[in-house]
């Protein structure tokens, strides 16, 4: 047992007063400029794509300096600027009450308060102003999308949700392993034998992971990002392995997305430029590779021009610009074929757990 | 050349509208009808306006057997309040083809003797049924005529005259006709509720087949004023214009049998007395100024031929020939033809001269066309290279293409005189625009009068905005010489011109409730097709309507922003009234506090500031 985390217990209470007081500090000035006969104001760092910059310090993408004031002064900013208003109010709420809330919620929530969105996306965009304001991920805000991963493994969590509160559970408990949501999300991360994180793309070789006992042979925690990971799991991914020193390794399809899933676990996306405390600056991809596909004679299909597409796209991106990733990408344009990650059942199902997954863990000490 | 003449005058004027009836808009039973219709009501207010008279028009149209199906008979009824006809004219107004007295050069709605006989004679054929007209012109008495046209000989056969006593004067035709109101209906409605947008000071009252009575009362009490008949401009003319011009100035020698000598017995006061040569020229001297202009001819001529009446009668005058100065005639007591010198210094040599070789170019030019003076005239003949004291009457066929030409392509001649036009005037087209559409906003303009091509005309423009008027985007009345043009929209010059603006720049966005009437009054509209529906593109008319269209468009876009300048006044005081107690609340709970900030003066302030970037 790793008890590493002791000194650090109950981060997510920690979080959570600190968006609460930042709340309430936006609310005092609020109410003082109102009080005081001033138009009182918003200042939300942009997120036009003029002021997103990489950078390599944190090894992600940030926004810059450049900001907007959305203030009440101005007749047309009156409306989204008390759309902000009331969503800080909202979340407030949740916060405090200890409720959860997904974006269509938000959208018809407003209704009650006679704040009238047009539509969700009019919603959702004044969600993504209010992260931007506070620098917190909605899902601090107990705002979550529909599309939920799962976790398997060695870990005790303890609840902070009204009515599970101080309640631990242990992640193995259940084969399927647990939905990556709300309660798990804002859970405090007490105990775990593992040594490891593994992130893998897809629900069925996750399945197959369980079945076969990964995590008790390598001591490792399975997550399941479904497809590009959600925000609450990188947010999980992120808090395992500072939270808890764990190495993350992530194994993905063998084509140009499944290298971006790779990059955005590590990293972050373009359209989070305004987050922090979401990527794993130093998990590992471990594959697949687009040289694992002739190393390891995997059965391949052939890319579409939109794979291909996609590989020029991400050859402009700065982190494309070097070392592994930049000759992945170059690998996977001169093959032109792709290969996934059920493609090692050709050699027998266990053939991913038993060969290739020891191999590459053993090949990533070395980069 | 002589032998085609013949053959052409031998069809007459009403076969020849028979055999080409589908260029004067009767080409179906669904065009008949409504040109029926346009061509009586137009008469009808034609002849108002020229007495002056507030018009009242009747129109109505009637089946005659109500179950039939379309096309059928029709009676097209129009009755109007006019100054009537002369019943001694009336068989001959409408009952040939071609007579009236609408051939002066000045605005009028249809050309009288064309359109309405044209009716007559469509709905002769179509039903062999005879036209009847009342009319009253002295203000007691009625005459009613019912009669056909003889198409071959262009005479009318009156088949009943009868006479009763009414009060009042006016005008009544009644046809029946082949026509197809379910499909000429529409255009029949809007073409009677867009004559009495443009005739504001007409009531006009029409009743259709249903029996529905479409009234459209009369919104102003004054008319405009009439417009004059006024003389050509030389820039409206062309070679054969001249021509005819000239032979009108050319007088004919006048033909001296009795009836003559009794009319120049009877101008010198002399019919009994006995005079002789000398007594005649004696008194002629006295009066000569009150002499007819034949009159003085023939005493100039017997002034050389030294003769008194008696003599005169024995000779006949067969030649006069200015420029040898002779005058040859035939003496029947002597049977011989004989040759008398003219004295050039003989005060009566001018009177010959000017008789026989018609006025000098100068005089020409200035008593014929508008605006022309001595100075004019004498510089255009400069420029033409045509002497002005030469003789109109001895201009070479050469000569008179070079004239023409010459008159085309002077520059220095005033333009047109535009008090042959008979605009419809601001006032009137802003009640007309108001009582129409009830619009918010409204604005009219009269440019002043510009030419093309010798012919003047001048634009008439107004535009409503907003009210009544459904925001289904620009609507575009147009008008010439106030008749509506209903058809060939598309291709039309004020069309042209309005979808060239640039309309962002007048705040008009969108489908606006905009209203644009235009208004073309001219001696000649530029129509573009014999269908005289759509006013080709003249670069003097275009210009014209431009800068009247860009002034209203100014107003309109000034309207615009004193409307918006208030609507956003108003929608501020709305939105911080709405948002900033929410803004309050939401405060109020994020900060933790129990009462709520007082922010009533933000909420003022918030309806007070100006629009900011």
């Amino acid at each position: 047992m790793r008890l590493k985390n002791k000194s650090k217990t109950r981060t997510a209470e920690a979080r959570k007063q600190r968006l609460l007081s930042l709340l309430q500090k936006h609310g005092v000035n609020i109410y003082d400029d109102l009080d005081h006969g001033k138009f009182p104001q918003f200042v939300i760092p942009s997120r036009s794509v003029n002021n997103i910059v990489y950078d390599k310090k944190i090894r992600q993408y940030v926004l810059g300096n450049a900001s907007a004031v959305r203030s009440s002064r101005n007749m047309s900013q009156l409306r989204s600027y008390t759309q902000l208003a009331w969503l800080a109010f909202f979340v407030n709420r949740l916060v405090r009450e200890g409720k959860s809330s997904t974006l269509r919620d938000i959208y018809y929530s407003s209704q009650a308060f006679s704040i009238d969105f047009e539509d969700q996306p009019e919603s959702d965009n004044i969600i993504v102003d209010l992260e931007a304001v506070l620098t917190s991920p909605r899902e601090e805000f107990h705002i979550f999308p529909e599309e939920r991963s799962s976790v398997f493994g060695d870990l005790t969590i303890e609840y902070t949700v009204p009515g599970y509160e101080g309640r631990r559970v242990n992640l193995s408990d259940h084969p399927d392993g647990y939905l990556i949501g709300p309660s798990l999300s804002s859970a405090e991360l007490v105990d775990t034998s593992a040594e490891l994180v593994i992130a893998i793309e897809k629900g069925g070789l996750f399945t197959r992971f369980v079945e076969e006992k990964v995590h008790k042979k390598f001591k490792a925690i399975i997550v399941d990002t479904a497809g590009q990971a959600p925000r609450s799991t990188r947010n999980l991914l992120r808090r395992l392995n500072s939270e808890l020193s764990l190495p993350v390794v992530i194994l993905a399809d063998g084509d140009v997305y499944g290298e971006h899933i790779a990059m955005v676990i590590k990293s972050g996306s373009a359209n989070a430029a305004h987050l922090r405390e979401l990527t794993v600056p130093d998990a590992k991809w471990l594959g697949v590779w687009a040289t694992d596909i002739k190393k390891y004679k995997l059965p391949t299909i052939p890319m579409t021009e939109a794979d291909i597409k996609r590989i020029y796209d991400l050859q402009k991106d700065p982190r494309y610009q070097e070392g592994n990733w930049k000759k992945q990408l170059e690998v996977f344009l001169k093959l032109k074929r792709k290969a996934e990650l059920e493609a090692f059942s050709k050699y027998g199902l266990t053939n991913i757990t038993d060969k290739y997954l020891p191999a590459k863990l053993e090949e990533s000490k070395s980069f | 050349m002589s032998s085609n003449k013949e053959v052409f005058s031998q069809i007459s004027p009403s076969e020849f509208f028979y055999r080409n009836r589908d260029l004067a808009g009767f080409s179906n039973p669904t065009r008949s009808l409504y040109t029926s219709v346009r061509e009586f009501v137009e008469n009808a207010l034609d002849a108002c306006d020229q007495k002056k008279i507030l018009p009242d028009i009747h129109l109505s149209i009637k089946a005659v057997n109500q179950e039939e199906a379309d096309p059928k008979h029709y009676i097209l009824t129009v009755k109007d309040n006019g100054p009537g006809i002369d019943p001694k004219h009336v068989p001959h107004a409408f009952g040939t083809v071609l007579y009236g007295s609408k051939f002066g050069l000045k605005q009028a709605r249809g050309m009288f003797g064309l359109g309405a006989t044209m009716a007559i004679l469509y709905g002769q054929i179509t039903t062999n049924k005879p036209v009847t007209v009342k009319s009253c012109w002295d203000g007691k008495t009625l005459d009613e005529f019912v009669m056909l046209l003889d198409i071959q000989k262009n005479k009318p056969i009156i088949q009943k005259h009868s006479t009763k006593e009414v009060a009042k004067t006016g005008l009544s035709v009644s046809i029946v006709l082949e026509g197809d109101y379910s499909k000429a209906g529409t255009k029949i409605r809007d073409y009677v509720s867009e004559t009495s947008l443009i005739t504001p000071y007409a009531s006009i009252t029409f009743e259709d087949p249903s029996g529905e009575k479409l009234h459209y009362p009369r919104i102003v009490k004054e008319m405009p004023p009439p417009p004059t008949i006024i003389k050509p401009h030389p820039h409206g003319i062309d070679v054969e214009t001249i021509r005819r011009m000239i032979v009108d100035t050319h007088y004919q020698i006048p033909t001296v049998d009795d009836n003559m000598i009794d009319k120049v017995k009877k101008e010198l006061g002399s019919q009994k007395k006995h005079l002789s040569a000398k007594d005649i020229l004696d008194r002629a001297q006295k009066r000569w100024s009150d002499l007819s202009r034949p009159v003085r001819t023939v005493i100039a001529a017997m002034s050389f031929l030294n003769v008194d009446f008696d003599g005169l009668q024995k000779i006949r005058i067969d030649d006069i020939d200015v420029a040898n100065k002779k005058i040859t005639y035939w003496d029947f007591g002597q049977s011989q033809s004989n040759v008398v010198e003219l004295d050039p210094e003989s005060p009566y040599y001018k009177q010959l001269a000017n008789t026989v070789q018609g006025d000098t170019l100068l005089t020409f030019l200035t008593k014929r066309f508008q605006r022309v003076g001595p100075t004019t005239a004498e510089k255009f003949c400069e420029f033409a290279k045509l002497k002005p004291e030469k003789r109109i009457g001895s201009m070479t066929n050469e000569e008179l293409v070079k004239l023409a030409d010459a008159l085309q392509k002077f520059d220095d001649f005033l333009a047109p005189d535009p008090s042959c036009l008979a605009p419809l005037g601001e006032e009137p087209l802003s009640k007309g625009i108001m009582k129409f559409f009830n619009p918010e906003f409204a604005s009219v303009i009269q440019r002043s009068a510009s030419a093309y091509s010798g012919f003047p005309f001048i634009v008439e423009m107004g535009i409503a905005y907003g009210g009544d008027i459904p925001p289904a985007g620009m609507k575009v009345y147009r008008f010439a010489n106030r008749i509506p043009l209903l058809y060939d929209e598309g291709s039309d010059v004020v069309l042209k011109i309005i979808n060239e603006m640039d309309w962002s720049r007048y705040k008009v966005k969108g489908d606006p409730p905009l209203v644009i009437v235009s208004h073309i009054c001219s001696t000649r509209i530029p129509y573009k097709t014999v269908g005289k529906e759509n006013v080709a593109d003249r670069p003097e008319l275009e210009r014209e309507l431009k800068n009247a269209l860009q002034y209203l468009a100014r107003k309109l876009a000034v309207h615009m922003s004193r409307q918006g300048m208030a609507d956003m006044a108003k929608k501020r005081a709305n939105l911080y009234a709405k948002y900033v107690p929410l803004i309050a609340q939401f405060a109020t709970e994020l900060s933790g506090k129990k009462k709520e900030p007082n922010y009533k003066q933000l909420v003022r302030m918030g309806s007070e500031i100006e629009e900011q970037i």
